[in-house]
């Protein structure tokens, strides 16, 4: 499809990004533009104008602190998320979901915070950053603010930023001792596709027992979906083979997949139950070790 | 085995650099000046009649130089069964019918590729929508709408053969089978979409730059479809990013280039984009088949009867020749006594399909191969030893084919088995793994003339000098499968020469000897190779006359080429350096240079082919017993191409059938509604990449092909067929479920698994 015209901008700072927002109301962020681009080449997005982030100083910026945690920027790239020394240490699932992202190509041009800010339900950076109670940091004409990042999906390609805003940074909370984390996706293809599912969890122990689970899924609903009753199934019991079968089988219940051209209805819901089993173990074992 | 110099070695390939480097010159690359763009409109609905198209905006859109629909041409039906005019049922742009979505209605040409888009957008057509057909069981309804009026069955070739008595045979057996298997289309997915370059010259001559795997077809069939002499047309192929069958006939915007440059006077390029190649390019025929198989107790196969349905898509493309030789691979690798196929091409409301990489036998083969792993388990016999018993071997004469002059078949089952651990394997696999087999034969270039060619099927020039070089010219396409460098591999034996010594111009009609039918068919290290050979030959008749009378020998002498010199086998230091020799040749010719030719076309070998390949595959596989994920863990191959000419090459050919039949048993599908194909990318169209590819271990069977040039037949199609039955019955062995309806996906197996 015809690349329609339009005036491509790289404001230097954020709050000349933000001025252009206000300025140009149909202009559109961009950062690695691995998802915007395809949408205007081949979905018939057509935009006038379109901004980019990447000229903006100091959003690259990758930052883990002993005591805020994890804090990704911007323009920081999916390819140095993956191979970031401290995240691979201390939050080593996120680096696996970004690793775990695209072809070494898009990676080395797309970012964490353009996976985000896409929306798509199947985004393989969101489940994990969503068990983590991660926030985003958002910078707009009513100046800074800081949103849970379960309340930023709204819907496929929709999130809760209000006009001329823009997510300058995503921060995971230092992880509580005795916490595990995992994150499985499945595709039709092994090493480089678009989720069919996939689910992420967190586990924080006291003793033997889950005093603290989150479960989150993807791509089986217009958001990354929280499986509640399958958390309380969890929270507060040792985690047995009993108890994680029943979670599967909970987890399995608490989505609506539909069919598309990657996996079925079916598929996915029997999928959401045997990945929720294997999450939940292996975040179990890793918050035991 | 012969004592080869360059034959038999890994020679790195002549286009390798060039493409590492990005040097190389694809259709897409080349611009000329004043060079306009081409777009084609493409039709929306899967079947419709055409009522009217109204082109003024688009052509007065300020860059737009030509629009044309098909009242515009000369309304001429192309195809390449030429001896059979019925079957040719495609014009280049649709006249009153279209008959699948993405069928080509109009093109536009203007200053960039941008604006003829555009255009494009400003194309009016009123259609009126007519029910269709997307399955061949619809298509085969009584009453079912019609797509082509010609043919009101819907069932445009019938292809019969039968010899022995199948009834009788079924009667006498202890064990009869009997099965019903689908299987799916898929692309080609070459990384180079198509692209041609058209220009006209000021005496109205074309020239046509293409990504074809057939420049001569491409020549004569663009001419009869321009009302033109052939002779005027003159074909290019540069290079090509692959074709696997795809790229085997004339195409549409291959016509429009020429009949645009034509009329306006100026170049046109077209290039078609990914979506375009997926939404409408060729595909491997999606078949049905139904198959009876009998066998004695003891696993002696007492015959098969055996129907396909083809589903052949909007057009017959070259779908007349799969449903000739999926009946022909029906009963080629094994000794069926009695025989019946009957084979029915069916036109459907979707993209037509077409050859592609192994024309008929993957889909022939996953039957044939999957029904003999159901028969030996059911029969209690192992399947290796089922092969072997029912195996062909050299000299067995295939009724109404040919008697096969070389089979390496029974020892490459035996070097797979043994390569594999399989009877171990086999016997107490580990919890989720399995090993399973398939099997192939394949044709090294076809006989059955049906593009009706007055040429030889293949030609060489050779041309050397007094440097001591040679020349090659050459029809033949060297399309990525290599063959640019495997001819002068041959050359370079036959006159004892190096690589370097050799130059090669090829795949340019206006130059290079008439004729070559193309890159398909894995004919040209068979075809190209002989008359490579038969050229060289004669060049040493002369060069060794030369020499016999310069050295004054005694005629009993044999003399010989090697490391650039000629000389008398048993006197070699009375050689002479090869160059001395072409020049000797030259003065007692008063200065005319020394340019021989060679031809080949297979004669008194029957109908199908003059030789075929054989081979073995074992697939080992782990399957996730929860989410039905199949890891393929790795392959042993063993197979038998007569003398390997370049082992690089074929280990080559191996790797990408590797991965072609993991995608195909595994992966990769169109996912379609009411013809529409809902995944005309390579995100959602899973084609393996690298990372995907198993380990792989090959043997290669030494055996020697006496019809082929030094032996050699063919490596380069067979290999894409025994992948999927191979992991089909590595995931029955692991899994209880037996896939016959490929492919193999993990929602089947979880369905199918034993509990
Ligand atoms: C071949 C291929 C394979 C892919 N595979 C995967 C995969 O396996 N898993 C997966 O999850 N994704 C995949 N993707 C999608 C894509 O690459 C990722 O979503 C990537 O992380 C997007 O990052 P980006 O920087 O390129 O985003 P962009 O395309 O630049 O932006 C995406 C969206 O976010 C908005 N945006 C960007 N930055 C900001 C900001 N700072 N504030 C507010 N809004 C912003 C943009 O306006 C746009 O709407 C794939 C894409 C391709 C082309």
């Amino acid at each position: 499809m015809r690349l329609s015209h339009f005036d491509y901008h790289a404001p230097e700072t954020v709050a000349q990004a933000i001025a252009l927002m206000q300025a140009k109301p149909g202009a559109r962020l961009m950062a690695g533009g691995t998802d915007l681009l395809i949408k205007m080449r081949h979905a018939g997005l057509k935009l006038q104008d379109v901004i980019s982030v990447k000229s903006i100083k100091g959003l690259n910026t990758i930052t883990v602190d002993e005591n805020k945690g994890l804090s990704i920027g911007a323009t920081a790239l999916l390819a140095d998320v993956a191979l970031h020394p401290d995240i691979l240490k201390y939050y080593p699932t996120v680096a696996q979901a970004a690793r775990g992202t695209a072809n070494a190509q898009v990676r080395n041009m797309g970012t964490v915070i353009g996976n985000l800010c896409n929306a798509s339900p199947a985004a393989d950076n969101a489940p994990t950053l969503l068990a983590m109670n991660a926030e985003v940091e958002i910078h707009g004409p009513g100046g800074q603010r800081r949103m849970p990042l379960e309340q930023f999906f709204k819907g496929p390609g929709i999130t809760a930023l209000q006009p001329a805003e823009i997510v300058t940074a995503v921060h995971a909370p230092k992880l509580a001792p005795h916490t595990g984390t995992a994150y499985i996706s499945l595709s039709a293809r092994g090493q480089l596709d678009c989720t069919a599912v996939g689910v992420a969890a967190m586990i924080v122990l006291k003793g033997k027992a889950c005093e603290e689970v989150r479960i989150f899924i993807s791509s089986c609903g217009p958001t990354p979906v929280r499986a509640l009753k399958t958390e309380a199934i969890a929270r507060g019991k040792e985690l047995t083979e009993a108890v994680i079968e029943q979670a599967g089988n909970q987890a399995a219940g608490e989505v609506k997949p539909i069919a598309d051209v990657r996996a079925s209805a079916g598929y996915r819901e029997k999928m959401v139950a045997v990945l929720t089993r294997r999450v939940l173990s292996q975040a179990y074992t890793r918050a035991s070790e | 085995m012969k004592d080869f110099s360059i034959v038999g070695q890994s020679v790195p390939r002549n286009d390798g650099r060039a493409k590492a480097t990005g040097t190389a010159v694809y259709t897409d690359d080349i611009k000329l000046p004043g060079m306009l763009h081409g777009k084609i409109l493409r039709s929306p609905f899967p079947h419709a009649r055409i009522l009217h198209i109204d082109t003024t905006r688009a052509a007065a859109l300020p860059g737009v130089k030509c629009v044309i629909v098909g009242e515009d041409t000369p309304k001429i039906k192309y195809g390449n069964w030429r001896l059979f005019p019925d079957t040719q049922d495609e014009y280049p742009l649709a006249i009153d019918k279209v008959r699948f979505i993405g069928d080509e209605v109009a093109a536009v040409a203007a200053v960039d590729a941008d604006t003829a888009e555009e255009a494009l957008g400003l194309i009016k057509v009123d259609y009126e929508e007519l029910p269709g057909v997307f399955d061949i069981d619809s298509s085969i309804k009584e009453g079912a709408p019609v797509l082509h009026d010609y043919c009101p069955s819907n069932i445009s070739v019938n292809r019969k053969i039968h010899y022995g008595d199948i009834d009788k045979a079924f009667a006498e057996s202890d064990y009869v089978r009997e099965d019903i298997f689908t299987v799916h289309a898929v692309s080609p997915a070459y990384l180079e979409p198509c692209a041609a370059v058209a220009q006209c010259d000021l005496d109205g001559r074309i020239t046509l730059w293409t990504s074809t795997q057939v420049p001569y077809i491409i020549q004569c069939l663009l001419a009869s479809t321009m009302n033109m002499r052939e002779n005027d047309i003159r074909v290019i192929k540069p290079f090509v990013g692959g074709g696997f069958g795809g790229k085997m006939e004339l195409r549409t915007w291959e016509f429009c280039a020429a009949f645009i440059a034509k009329k306006t006077g100026r170049p046109v390029k077209f290039t078609l984009t990914r979506e375009e190649e997926f939404l409408a390019g060729r595909r491997r025929h999606g078949m049905k088949l139904y198959s009876k198989v009998g066998f004695k107790k003891d696993g002696t196969l007492t015959g098969k009867d055996l129907k396909i349905y083809l589903d052949g898509g909007g057009y017959n493309a070259m779908g007349p020749t799969a449903t000739f030789l999926c009946g022909t691979f029906g009963a080629m690798l094994y000794r069926y006594p009695n025989y019946r196929f009957l084979g029915q091409h069916v036109y459907t409301n979707k993209p037509p399909a077409s050859a592609m990489r192994g024309f008929g036998a993957p889909q022939s083969l996953f039957a044939t191969e999957t029904q003999m792993n159901i028969a030996a388990e059911e029969l209690g016999i192992d399947p290796i030893e089922l092969r072997i018993k029912n195996a062909q071997v050299t000299g067995d004469k295939i009724p109404d084919v040919a008697t096969i002059s070389s089979c390496g078949f029974i020892e490459a089952l035996q070097k797979a088995a043994e390569m594999s651990g399989w009877k171990e394997k086999r016997r107490s696999p580990k919890p989720g793994q399995g090993i399973g087999i398939g099997c192939y034969s394949f044709i090294s270039g076809g006989v059955f003339n049906w593009f009706n060619t007055q040429y030889p099927f293949s030609a060489a020039e050779v041309r050397v000098f007094t440097d001591g070089t040679a020349h090659l010219l050459t029809m033949a396409a060297d399309i990525g499968q290599g063959c640019d460098t495997v001819l002068k591999q041959i050359l370079a034996e036959e006159l004892g020469l190096k690589m370097e010594d050799i130059r090669i111009t090829s795949a340019d009609t206006a130059v290079t000897p008439q004729a070559d039918l193309g890159a398909w068919g894995s004919r040209l290290t068979m075809m190209n190779g002989n008359a490579v050979v038969q050229a060289a030959k004669k060049i040493k008749a002369k060069l060794f006359g030369a020499v016999s009378a310069k050295q004054n020998l005694n005629v009993i002498h044999e003399l010989d080429c090697k490391d650039g010199k000629v000389f008398p086998k048993g006197r070699p230091e009375r050689g002479i350096s090869f160059g001395d020799a072409v020049a000797l040749v030259q003065k007692a010719n008063r200065g005319e240079p020394i340019v021989e030719r060679g031809y080949y076309t297979p004669r008194d070998k029957g109908l199908v082919t003059p030789a075929f390949s054989f081979g073995a595959q074992i697939a080992e596989v782990d399957v996730d017993p929860d989410t039905g994920f199949v890891k393929v863990k790795k392959f042993w191959t063993a197979h038998d191409c007569g003398t390997v000419i370049n082992q690089m090459a074929v280990e080559g050919q191996l790797e990408g059938s590797i991965q072609m039949g993991l995608g195909y048993a595994l992966s990769e599908q169109f996912v379609m509604q009411g013809g529409k194909t809902l995944n005309p990318n390579f995100l959602d169209y899973k084609m393996p990449n690298a990372m995907d590819v198993p380990p792989s271990e090959v043997a290669h069977i030494h055996t020697y092909e006496p019809e082929g040039p030094m032996g050699a037949k063919e490596a380069g199609e067979g290999l894409a067929i025994p992948t999927a039955p191979a992991i089909a019955a590595a995931v029955h062995h692991a899994t209880g479920y037996r896939c016959k309806d490929l492919p193999i996906t993990p929602e089947k197996i979880l369905a199918g698994k034993r509990q």
